[in-house]
């Protein structure tokens, strides 16, 4: 790896500094403007005095200007304090981290699933455009790729859970019989089957869509007829010759994902009971959670320029000419 | 002490231990409901607290918050943040021989469709009745696989349609008594609760038997609702329209949004033009609660255990305030309010009885909100166990009675 590479990867983060700011004032003033008062939630009766909701109100600074809340938050963001939720009396930073393992297994195991069934189906059905094989992939494609992630959940549910009974429908381990050591891992990846498949369905659509036709693009340049010519295998020409040059846009719809995946998935995670960081998301908002919303939302920006600059540095070393300078 | 515990609590003026097992309470005055808190876990009645973990510390970042401590059947075991909560069989539980369940575990689950499922599946034993939807109790009556218990009473819930009394209309008299007689009531209790419901007929549930009266409901009676908007001044313009509502309800209780298209249906035919609206719980809190900017809109209003700490803080004039769940509506009758002042210092209750009646008489006079339906709690259960729900205050009691069926 070249030095500047190394210059490079350093600097990136850096220069996303204001563009995680915009984001954080934005965020901050769209859920400030939101109807409703996290107040109202917290109280849920009609027996609370006056003064019980001022004071509630002065111990979560609700009662201070806009702007003094917004530098107040951002005070704290700087010193990576991300405040207390409301909703959940704990810390926002200890709450996330909390939820942070059970999204990394589900996203993590479906982004690879994604990726590597994707590439592969793409670069088959490249192989052949047009024949019977790659129309069904296609067509398959499409019906993943435009299938809503709560509707296709519900289905699986119906089929696999109730009527084949294959699969547990709730959480990620059994409740009435908790199971230690190797019998634990075993339950949680039999309750990760389903989320996995539901989530990766889109992904999965997508990574071989665009596979599928950069493939052909690909195939069809001079290079491989070159390299048909040299009397190279079929496998060789496509998978070593051809594949490695049609992944970098691949490689950077993959990167993509994994930014949003690493934020967890609200649906998946809500109809399959997962209590990852997306379920997290789904009850903050309800309760208007000021500081957690913020909190994931924070998370989630960085996490997805992480991830940017990450698939920027796998770029150059799948492709020798990038240069970063 | 907790908010919810603000409408009684504050007429104890002291407490006491006058022995191992006896109380002293002393109250500022009399107050009638006394009792009947002091043994509700609904709206939080007396709950007891363990001493030596909250003396001389903050009670609200006492870690115990996380990890309760308790004197029931069960003892906490873990908190899977989002995931579940886990509670293990007490061994020194004071009640010999009980509980007889080893374990309880409580799994969150946010999505409705899906929790149905796994409760069909037999992944989960219970639904406490705010989760089990109307729509599909006589599917798992049928069942026999499934027990319904329907416990709970306590707290008598009405669904109501409250009514906005600064509006231009309602704020007269006679047309809030024109959409009580304007509207079907059984019908919505037919087809938007499936006939799992009961006409509500007052602001006091049925089920608080000592205090409710059914003698001054509305009869459905269209012809009778136009004659009392034409008398009102609510003229008809040519279009034959009299004049528009809002009705808005907060999304997630299903039959309220059926409800309300059925009473949108039911004004059209005396010529109200409604328009149903409908938002997240929190949005119609703040646009009914603290902006008042609503016409109609439909909520739940529980009405026990006792009506004192449930009716009284809807209605009362010093209740109009900008927070959840109180007199949004704006009613204001000086009459009501003296006897809401009075009737909590009244000890005889056949009096207090009475008394209760005079307000429900003005309140259903006064139409602060319609009452529409008294909500019968139904919980689901697996029939592999039995007494799972038994007292009178539904699932919110414990499981000590509770067992597997073998």
């Amino acid at each position: 790896m070249a030095p500047p590479l190394l210059l490079y990867a350093g600097r990136r983060p850096l220069q996303a500094v204001p563009l995680v700011l915009v984001i954080f004032l934005i965020n901050f003033t769209l859920i400030q403007a939101a109807p409703g008062d996290p107040i109202d939630f917290l109280l849920g009766s009609s027996d609370a005095t006056e003064e019980y909701i001022a004071q509630l109100r002065e111990e979560f600074g609700l009662d201070q200007p806009f702007l003094t809340q917004l530098l107040a938050h951002l005070g704290k963001v700087a010193q990576l304090d991300l405040g207390y939720s409301l909703r959940f009396r704990e810390d926002v930073l200890t709450l996330i981290l909390s939820r942070r393992p059970a999204t990394l297994l589900l996203m993590g195991s479906a982004l690879v699933v994604a990726s590597l069934l994707g590439v592969l189906l793409g670069a088959v059905a490249a192989r052949r455009p047009y024949s019977l094989t790659d129309n069904a992939a296609t067509l398959l494609a499409l019906a993943g790729y435009s299938m809503p992630v709560f509707w296709l959940g519900q289905i699986m549910l119906l089929v696999f859970s109730l009527h084949l009974a294959m699969f547990p429908t709730q959480g990620m381990m059994s409740l009435r019989a908790p199971r230690e050591g190797i019998g634990m891992v075993l339950d949680v990846a039999h309750h990760l089957v389903l989320p996995v498949a539901t989530y990766s369905v889109y992904h999965l659509a997508l990574v071989f869509r665009l596979t599928r036709v950069k493939m052909q693009e690909t195939l069809a340049l001079d290079f491989i007829t070159t390299a048909r010519a040299k009397g190279l295998p079929e496998s060789r020409v496509v998978y070593g010759h051809a594949l490695r040059n049609a992944m970098l846009p691949v490689v950077t719809v993959i990167g993509l994902n994994f930014g949003f995946m690493l934020a967890g998935s609200v649906l998946t995670e809500t109809v399959f009971a997962w209590p990852g960081t997306g379920r997290l998301l789904y009850d903050a908002i309800g309760p208007r959670d000021y500081p957690l919303l913020m909190g994931l939302f924070t998370v989630l920006s960085v996490m997805v320029i992480l991830a940017n600059v990450l698939t920027d540095i796998i770029y150059a070393l799948i492709d020798p000419r990038v240069v970063y300078r | 002490m907790h908010p919810r515990a603000g409408s009684w609590w504050p007429n104890v003026e002291s407490a006491k231990a006058t022995g191992p097992h006896a109380f002293e309470f002393r109250l500022k005055a009399p107050f009638a409901p006394f009792l009947t808190m002091l043994g509700s876990v609904l709206s939080s009645g007396a709950l007891i607290m363990p001493k030596h973990i909250y003396e001389g510390t903050d009670p609200r970042t006492n870690p115990a918050n996380q990890r309760p401590v308790g004197s029931g059947p069960f003892t906490f075991s873990r908190w899977q943040r989002g995931g579940f909560i886990e509670l293990n069989r007490n061994p020194t539980y004071f009640k010999a021989n009980r509980p007889y369940l080893d374990r309880l575990v409580f799994q969150v689950s946010s999505d409705p469709a899906a929790r149905l499922l796994a409760f069909e599946r037999g992944e989960i034993d219970f639904l406490h009745w705010y989760i089990v939807p109307y729509d599909r109790i006589g599917q798992l009556r049928s069942d026999r696989r499934f027990t319904l218990y329907q416990k709970g009473d306590a707290a008598a819930t009405n669904g109501l349609m409250l009514i906005n009394h600064r509006h231009e209309q309602l704020k007269n008299a006679k047309v809030r008594q024109a959409l009580a007689h304007a509207i079907d009531r059984r019908s919505i209790n037919e087809r938007a609760l499936f006939g799992e419901a009961k006409v509500a007929q007052s602001h006091v549930g049925s089920t608080i038997a000592w205090a409710f009266t059914d003698r001054h409901d509305y009869a459905f009676d269209p012809a009778k609702a136009n004659a009392m908007l034409e008398e009102a001044g609510a003229r008809r313009s040519a279009d034959g329209r009299r004049f528009p509502l809002r009705l808005f309800w907060a999304a997630g209780r299903d039959y309220e949004g059926r409800g309300a298209e059925i009473i949108k249906d039911n004004l059209r035919d005396v010529g109200i033009d409604v328009t149903v609206q409908t938002f997240d719980r929190t949005s119609f809190i703040d646009r009914v609660f603290r902006q008042w900017d609503f016409d109609l809109a439909m909520q739940l209003f529980t009405t026990g255990p006792d009506p004192t700490v449930s009716v009284t803080p809807r209605y009362h004039t010093k209740q109009i305030r900008r927070a959840p769940f109180v007199n949004g509506m704006g009613y204001s009758n000086p009459e009501v309010d003296a006897f809401f002042d009075r009737e909590t210092a009244i000890t005889d209750p056949a009096e207090r009885a009475q008394a209760w009646h005079e307000i429900q008489r003005i309140l259903m006079q006064d139409l602060p909100a319609l009452p529409l339906y008294e909500l019968p709690p139904i919980h689901a259960a697996s029939s592999k166990f039995a007494n799972v729900v038994t007292g009178p205050q539904g699932y919110i009691e414990n499981r000590e009675d509770a067992y597997e069926v073998r």
